[in-house]
């Protein structure tokens, strides 16, 4: 068991490792120079090459990568290019934004997800079922962005329910998590409608019908364990898009966490911000995955088993 | 470009301000002043959401970074100002009056009483040390582009003269583009800035900037309690957040949303046009046709309808170019032929340049969220040159692969849809096609009349010299003069008193908010 920890934390470490080192060079190849950035065009090349000794990019690039190495088994992620203010700072103050957010948007969308498909599997291919289907094909073809735009201008501007930007207090959480829920929920609710339908089939679950147990019983006690399952295994397959969308939705909403930051520093080409982002969104990646299979061995005895 | 401004300061008639120099009052004082009337606390807190990124630290003269020099506004002080926006009313700030002693040399008293945010006294010797850094004299100042090497001597406690190598025409208006800071800053600088100026910043996070009213201002202190710039970029976020009430203005509204904002109750609009030339810029070197044959040069120039891409795409207040020099600089002047889209003309220009297919392909780069529409209006144009048998490549890129593919000796483009941002003096919107910059084409008799602009001080000879060069430049048709672009800020009805100017510059020191 311990040798089986230990290899699985050697796999995380060098996921993160690779997700890092990726970053790092890609940021590097592509075009853009920060130092041109904080310059006028035409600055005399003395102060373009002093900006680059200031901001550390006139190093040879595997002499940068050594010393971002070196610092980041310090743990010093550096000083931003914008401002020159700590990395590590604003990196761990945005992450519990962003985790609060994703993980609030993966409650509600498997909470969608169980709830519709539960009713589309009750009687398949009939109304509700095509009902929530269409659902699901609507919400996958809908674009975050646009949900978020158009959730904004019905429920802030118009109704004012919500605040349209920043993190301000509980109310401020509905418009972002519903947007990443929405956009989350379509392949859980199809994968749960199926795993509902394909329980019905079971034995157990004939059984207990047969035994005369109503069917909201029958659903919300035996057929819902099973159909979770195939939930937990999603949302662990979705981190990355999950990761992904809420870059899309901390923009509209000003939403202060780890998204925004990376985005808004994609632009000006603040490497060590965008490392930070990148090695933070990349940790909490692979904790999560790794969270996900411990739930996994939780619900389901046979893996613990077939572990064993 | 845009987001590396040239300079800017914010007056223009360099020359009148030479008049104007030798009539300093001791008495003046500066406008922009409160209402005496008006003594209440300062109260109540304003978010300003820009558009800009806020690419610079606080390093003394470091950068031109558009955003940063905007944000310094609020926190630094200068010598003289222009707040009325009168580019001919040059307004005592620290320096309460000035005179020039002769051709090469400048006296300014300074005010007394005035203290830094830490506290400390301003001197002499804070001037000294600014003006010999910001105005290059050290080679170390991104700000050197638009001076010419300058020596700052403290005469006494109270006065400070700056000479010149040569007679330097601006000298007002870019002294109202050097903040003063403090010697001691200047000596070593420190994370959080130490200005003289009307607020003094609290809170300094990457996207965001806290300020305070500094109630020790030597002026009335300001009206408002708190001031918070944020960058935002999408334009989308901004509006709602207006709308909404999370924020009390917001910059650069984009051209699709000023309908909308135009009916908004409880919204006001400011707009100005803005000091800044987009151009089609062409980079030497890359299309040799360009650099070597003028009628080619006048072909593309005949094979856009600048006026319609205003009317319909960019919108606001913006104006199709008339100059290289943008309209609200000082001597800017039409010049002939107006150039419109005219595929007759075209085909004449590319007959004699001996390329009556229309030339070579070449590339067109655009940047994607940069200048207004910009993919929209590349669009138009390349449509439109197509029509006359030119044949551009688009290329769409963020800004920062742009600039990259600019000065990279790999580069590969060869217009760049870009904007050049000055002060209203001629000189600073000239000198972007002088040796100093990668669009100089080797033009000796341009580059010797910028120079003649810069030190030539008789208000008539100086309008003469800058009429010559427009007309040269715009028969040598180097670039490609598109428009000058709209800047609007929006902000709620009970928000009163920001002080928006054509150079971008946005000042909150008026601003009050009312119930």
């Amino acid at each position: 068991m311990i040798v089986r920890l230990a290899l699985r934390l050697a796999q995380m470490l060098f996921v993160i490792l690779a997700v890092v080192t990726i970053a790092f060079f890609v940021l590097r190849i592509a075009a853009g120079d920060p130092a041109r950035l904080v310059n006028p065009p035409g600055t005399p090349e003395e102060i373009i090459t002093q900006t680059r000794r200031r901001l550390g990019t006139d190093q040879p690039l595997l002499g940068q990568y050594v010393t971002f190495l070196g610092n980041l088994v310090r743990g010093d992620l550096g000083t931003t290019f914008r401002g020159s203010l700590p990395v590590r700072d604003a990196v761990l103050a945005a992450l519990p934004n962003t985790l609060a957010l994703a993980g609030l948007a993966v409650l509600a969308a498997a909470g969608i997800a169980l709830l519709l498909g539960a009713l589309a599997a009750w009687r398949p291919n009939g109304s509700l079922d095509r009902t929530v289907l269409g659902y699901a094909a609507l919400a996958q073809a809908t674009p975050a962005f646009w949900l978020g735009l158009v959730l904004v201008m019905f429920f802030s501007l118009q109704l004012r329910w919500f605040p349209a930007i920043d993190m301000t207090g509980p109310r401020s959480f509905v418009l972002p998590v519903v947007t990443l829920a929405v956009t989350l929920s379509p392949i859980l609710v199809r994968t749960v409608r199926q795993s509902f339908i394909e329980t019905q089939g079971e034995d157990f679950f004939r059984a207990a019908r047969a035994r005369g147990l109503g069917e909201v019983r029958l659903f919300t006690v035996h057929a819902l364990k099973m159909a979770s399952l195939p939930v937990i295994t999603l949302i662990g397959l979705q981190l990355g898009f999950l990761l992904a969308g809420a870059v899309v939705v901390e923009a509209i909403f000003n939403w202060p966490g780890i998204g925004k930051l990376i985005l808004d520093a994609l632009g000006s080409r603040d490497f060590p911000m965008i490392q930070g982002g990148v090695l933070v969104a990349a940790i909490a990646f692979v904790v999560l995955n790794f969270v996900v299979d411990l739930l996994y061995r939780l619900l389901d005895p046979r893996v613990r088993v077939g572990a064993s | 470009m845009r987001n590396r401004r040239v300079r800017g300061a914010v007056g223009w008639l360099a020359a009148i301000a030479l008049v104007l120099a030798a009539c300093g009052d001791d008495d003046a004082e500066p406008q922009g002043e409160a209402d005496p009337d008006a003594e209440a606390e300062p109260s109540g807190s304003v978010r300003f959401l820009i558009a800009e990124n806020f690419w610079a630290d606080w390093s003394p003269y470091a950068s031109t970074a558009q955003s940063q020099r905007r944000l310094e506004r609020q926190i630094y002080d200068f010598l003289v100002d222009f707040p009325s926006g009168d580019p001919a009313q040059p307004e005592p700030m620290l320096a309460t009056d000035w005179r020039q002693v002769d051709d090469l040399t400048w006296e300014f008293d300074l005010r007394e009483g005035v203290q830094f945010h830490d506290g400390s006294p301003l001197t002499a010797e804070d001037v000294e040390a600014s003006i010999e850094l910001g105005s290059g004299f050290s080679g170390e100042s991104a700000y050197s582009l638009t001076w010419i090497p300058a020596d700052v001597e403290v005469v006494d406690e109270v006065t400070v003269r700056i000479s010149t190598e040569q007679p330097f025409a601006p000298m007002l208006v870019e002294l109202g583009q050097i903040p003063i800071l403090s010697a001691d800053f200047i000596a070593e600088p420190q994370d959080r800035p130490n200005g003289t100026g009307p607020f003094r910043l609290v809170d300094d996070q990457v996207e965001v900037k806290a300020m305070e009213a500094n109630t020790d201002y030597w002026r009335d202190p300001p009206r408002i309690q708190e001031l918070v710039w944020e960058f935002i970029g999408d334009p989308s976020t901004r509006m709602s957040a207006l709308l909404d009430g999370s924020a009390q203005a917001i910059d650069r509204v984009p051209p699709e949303q000023l309908p909308a904002l135009e009916d908004q109750e409880g919204v006001e609009l400011v707009s100005a046009t803005g000091i800044e030339s987009v151009n089609l810029w062409v980079r030497p070197g890359r299309l040799p046709l360009w650099d070597e044959n003028i009628n080619f040069r006048r072909a593309v120039n005949w094979s856009i309808d600048r006026q319609p891409l205003v009317d319909s795409l960019v919108l606001g207040n913006s104006l199709a170019a008339t100059s290289y020099l943008p309209t609200n600089t000082l001597f800017s002047a039409s010049q002939e032929p107006a150039y419109t889209f005219d595929p007759e003309m075209a085909a004449q220009e590319l007959e004699a340049a001996g390329e009556p297919g229309g030339g070579p392909e070449f590339e067109l780069w655009v940047a994607e969220g940069f200048l207004p529409r910009g993919p929209e209006v590349v669009q138009a144009i390349v449509a439109q040159m197509e029509e006359v048998g030119l044949r551009p490549q688009v290329v769409t890129s963020d800004v920062a692969g742009m600039i990259d593919d600019i000065f990279s000796d790999t580069g590969t483009g060869a217009m760049y849809h870009l904007s050049w941002s000055s002060n209203g003096d001629p000189n600073a919107a000239a000198q972007v096609y002088s040796e100093q910059f990668a669009w100089y084409f080797g033009d000796e008799e341009l580059q010797a009349l910028i120079d003649e602009g810069m030190t030539t001080l008789d208000p008539g000879a100086r309008e003469q010299v800058y009429a010559e060069l427009q007309q040269h430049i715009w028969e040598q048709a180097w670039h490609v003069p598109l428009y000058n672009s709209d800047f609007t800020i929006a902000h709620t009805s009970d928000l009163s008193g920001v002080v928006v100017q054509p150079d971008f510059r946005t000042d909150f020191y008026t601003a009050e908010l009312t119930e």
